[in-house]
């Protein structure tokens, strides 16, 4: 393959877009045992894509619970009521 | 949460169990209203979403056909039922269809990751994303800024975090797709995390 990003590099057998092609998959513990072993060498010496996998990481451990609406929390809603009084 | 215990409900549910039926909708209300609010973009349409929800499953519940669940997890099931309400309310204020349905082809074709890796920041001083992530307002505002595909895929699995699989027959997608789907929407978020003003002003 050719690299596809400006200032990539290959190292460890993989450029950094295949590493970010990744990500996720590395993340979720989905890579095969060779996969694995060639991110790690990959990121062990990029420094960009261990900055990137690391925001990258923090950003999806961020979205845990969050509320899309900013004003009130989801969890301070009860249904409950309103849905047993819609089934009479 | 086991879905034994979801099962255990459901059966007493299917019997008429009005006391078990409540305890089973504020079990999952939680997850069913961040679902309907990512969706909706609305605290009002996302409470009648989730109502139409829990009523529709109650129906199911009680119906002579049977619930149509199959064998798919409990929360799957309930999160498809809800994503569809959502988007019927969604569609009745924005007078649009959506255009969730019906991307398979697309999430099978091959994925420039290159590009969306420099779009999501890769290369670039890690600093303004990272103050992004720490800011509750810079993480909403991404959410509320990706695609309707996007949004829905990342508020299933890391939001409300269900599995692939669960995420996967929520969304009516292969595992493959979804998998797909959920990188190509977690480098959109990281792009737009980089945008957020909060962090740059």
């Amino acid at each position: 393959m050719t690299p596809t990003m400006k200032g990539e590099r290959h190292v460890g057998g993989l450029w950094c877009s295949e590493v970010l092609a990744l990500l996720t998959r590395y993340l979720d513990g989905d890579l095969t045992d060779d996969e694995l072993a060639m991110v790690k060498a990959h990121v062990g010496d990029c420094s960009a894509c261990a900055q990137f996998g690391g925001a990258f990481h923090k950003a999806i451990t961020a979205l845990r619970d969050v509320d899309v609406d900013s004003d009130s929390s989801a969890d301070d809603v009860d249904v409950s009521d309103r849905v047993l009084a819609a089934i009479d | 949460m086991p879905d034994e215990e979801d099962l255990t409900l459901l059966a007493r549910c299917r019997a008429g169990d009005r006391a078990a039926f409540a305890v089973f909708v504020r079990r999952h209300q939680g997850a069913v209203l961040r679902l309907c609010r990512a969706l909706t973009s609305s605290a009002a349409d996302a409470e009648d979403a989730a109502q139409e929800t829990f009523v529709q499953v109650w129906r199911a519940l009680s119906s002579t056909d049977g619930d149509k669940r199959g064998d798919a997890p409990v929360k799957a099931w309930l999160l498809t039922i809800a994503r569809h309400a959502a988007w019927r309310r969604h569609r009745r204020r924005v007078g649009e269809p959506t255009h969730t349905d019906g991307l398979e082809a697309v999430d099978a074709a091959p994925v420039a990751w290159g590009a969306l890796g420099e779009a999501a920041g890769w290369g670039q001083d890690p600093e303004a994303r990272a103050a992004a992530v720490e800011k509750k307002a810079c993480v909403q505002q991404a959410l509320q800024r990706l695609s309707e595909s996007d949004r829905e895929v990342i508020v299933m699995r890391d939001v409300l975090g269900l599995s692939g699989d669960e995420a996967a027959r929520a969304l009516g997608l292969s595992l493959a797709a979804e998998k797909s789907r959920l990188h190509r929407a977690r480098l959109a978020l990281m792009a737009h995390l980089g945008a957020c003003r909060e962090v740059q002003s």
